[in-house]
């Protein structure tokens, strides 16, 4: 392992530090910066599957939904054993996005490009509609937890976990999010998922197991995406709604903060959540109601103007510079 | 026991028979050329060596295995390594990077640090080391097939598939491409397979052996200047002699 490998982690880790920073000496922007931080979180999960194979998974959001009621199902059934039932939730999200990863995975990640965007489109809804259909886990009236957290951890605990804890782990998670995809695209794994990005059939020739690797790639992203439903959903909301998280809206952000910030890139996510975050934070401050007539038409301007996203530009643009050491 | 045996291969795409019972032996350190008009099936017969199609019939054995239906990606580090008579780079890896990722996954099987190192020794070796940083869409069609030979020797095989590498070379860069091919071949003992379709001085320099391919077929094989002077062979190539 070399040293210079880990170098770009460290504009990464500024960023993180910064906006620590901010959240604790500045008054009131706690909440503003754990909002960011979930669009981060979400896009360095995303960024894992989709920038790392170009593949699109329009299902994606059933990960983080599942990670939702995964954490819904611990507390609920399990929330005698105290604070260890948080994590038990936390494994069973893990878990339970790894299984749903493994069966969409085996069957989709057969078809190329276009095609697996189409089949899972399905995923999503079909689990809305399992839900509710036959009144899983609560069915359309989902899962409420405020009151027996309150009674069952005490109301000061219960209201650490969803104002602090769930903001500390969240930023925890795109932390490890960050440093797995720079051990991947350090290790065969990344020049495997480079390669069959390129040219799927071409890889396979020069003897890259793509169907392993993009299943690696997919159940990796996966797990991320349920610690985030989990820790930023049920943890920090209190409740789980099949509507709420079973939402395509969530996956076209994903998508839109990976496009954003480039597909593939280590700091991509990180700069794309933020920018995303930030700007619809203040724009609904701003213009209420119309924030996203304003937001869609600058997303869609930013992704003309750089189409390899902003860091995919920068990184072009630095290649012969120091630069390129620390951006990947 | 040879390195490549096929069996009666044969291989279909609807009506068109592109491979048609075809049998052939390659060697340990055979240098074959394999010529034939256009469709006459010479990339067809690649696909099925390098498993990117499996045959209707017949079977591929390589080094004692039969490899006929494996996955093209277990059969490569067995020791197979192909370019394509179209390249396909990696096209946003690096030069250096495209053929690391050939030491990585082919024979050679190297971690990645070595294969990083190594892969610009290769790209001495076919002389376009100055290209190493590139990003691999930005080089000329001509400088991606110098990329591919360099990731194909990267991976280290013992069968080499080359499809069309000198075509649209200069008469210097063919000169030490074919040297580049001879002296890899002579130190790792290797079997090169090439198509050199429109350059014959290549072909009688560097082929011991030739397979001539007519509509599918093999339709001779044979010394290289017997071959390339068989009447059926002047005759597919419009009357002409070709030496
Ligand atoms: N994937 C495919 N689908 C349908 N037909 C194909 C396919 N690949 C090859 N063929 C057909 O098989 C025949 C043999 O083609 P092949 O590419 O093997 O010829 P070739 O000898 O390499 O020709 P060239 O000198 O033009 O490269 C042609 O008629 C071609 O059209
Ligand atoms: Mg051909």
């Amino acid at each position: 392992m070399k040293i210079r490998s880990y170098k770009p982690l460290l504009p990464l880790f500024l960023i993180y530090a910064l906006l620590i920073l901010i959240a604790v000496a500045v008054p009131g922007m706690w909440q503003p910066v754990a909002f960011f931080m979930f669009y981060v979180a979400l896009g360095q999960a995303f960024n894992i599957f989709m920038g790392l194979t170009g593949y699109v998974d329009f299902g994606y959001v059933a990960f983080l939904g599942l990670g939702a009621y995964g954490m819904a199902i611990a507390i609920k059934y399990f929330s005698s054993l105290g604070l260890i039932s948080i994590l038990l939730g936390i494994l069973l999200a893990v878990v339970m996005s790894i299984l749903l990863s493994l069966a969409v995975g085996a069957v989709a990640l057969r078809l190329r490009g276009a095609y697996f965007a189409i089949a899972t489109i399905g995923v999503n809804e079909g689990f809305r509609y399992l839900i509710e259909g036959v009144r899983l886990w609560g069915g359309s009236e989902g899962i409420v937890l405020s009151g027996l957290m309150r009674r069952t951890f005490g109301r000061e605990t219960a209201n650490l976990l969803s104002t602090f804890f769930s903001d500390i782990l969240i930023i925890a998670i795109a932390i490890l999010a960050a440093m797995t995809t720079i051990w991947i695209l350090n290790r065969k794994m990344g020049y495997a998922l480079l390669a069959l990005r390129e040219d799927e059939d071409a890889a396979r020739v020069m003897g890259i197991n793509v169907t392993k690797y993009k299943i690696m790639a997919f159940i990796t992203s996966a797990s991320f995406a349920g610690l985030i439903g989990a820790v930023a959903w049920t943890l920090k909301l209190t409740y789980v709604f099949p509507e709420d998280v079973f939402n395509i809206h969530y996956t076209v952000e994903a998508i839109v903060i990976v496009m954003l910030g480039g597909a593939g890139t280590l700091l991509g996510p990180v700069v794309g959540g933020l920018i995303y975050g930030v700007l619809k934070y203040y724009l609904s401050v701003v213009f209420p109601g119309i924030q996203l007539l304003i937001l869609a038409p600058m997303l869609i301007l930013t992704i003309i103007a750089f189409p390899e996203g902003i860091v995919g530009f920068i990184k072009k643009k630095g290649k012969k510079s120091r630069i390129s050491y620390y951006l990947r | 026991m040879p390195l490549l045996e096929l069996h009666r291969v044969t291989k279909r795409f609807g009506g068109i028979v592109a491979v048609d019972n075809v049998s052939l032996e390659i060697d340990e350190g055979d240098a074959i050329g394999i010529v034939g008009p256009n469709g006459s099936g010479k990339t067809t017969l690649y696909n099925l060596i390098s498993g990117v199609y499996f045959p209707d019939n017949g079977r591929i054995i390589f080094d004692g295995k039969d490899i006929t239906f494996l996955p093209a990606h277990e059969r490569t580090p067995l020791g197979l390594a192909r370019t394509f008579q179209i390249p396909r780079p990696f096209g946003s890896a690096s030069v250096r990077e495209n053929v690391a990722i050939g030491a990585m996954f082919g024979r050679a099987k190297l971690d990645v640090e070595s294969a990083l190192d190594i892969a610009d020794h290769y790209l001495s070796i076919v002389g376009i080391e100055k290209l190493a940083e590139k990003e691999a869409k930005l080089l000329t069609p001509l400088e991606k097939r110098f990329m591919e030979l360099a990731r194909a020797l990267a991976m280290k095989p013992k069968l080499l598939l080359l499809d069309e590498v000198m075509a649209g070379m200069n008469p210097a860069d063919v000169d030490r491409i074919i040297e580049v091919i001879r002296r890899v071949k002579d130190e790792e003992r290797i079997a090169v397979v090439s198509m050199v379709e429109h350059l014959m001085h290549a072909i009688t320099r560097f082929a011991e052996r030739v397979v001539v391919m007519h509509q599918g077929k093999k339709l001779v094989e044979g010394k290289t200047l017997d071959v390339l002077n068989d009447p059926r062979v002047v005759e597919i190539y419009l009357g002409k002699r070709v030496v």
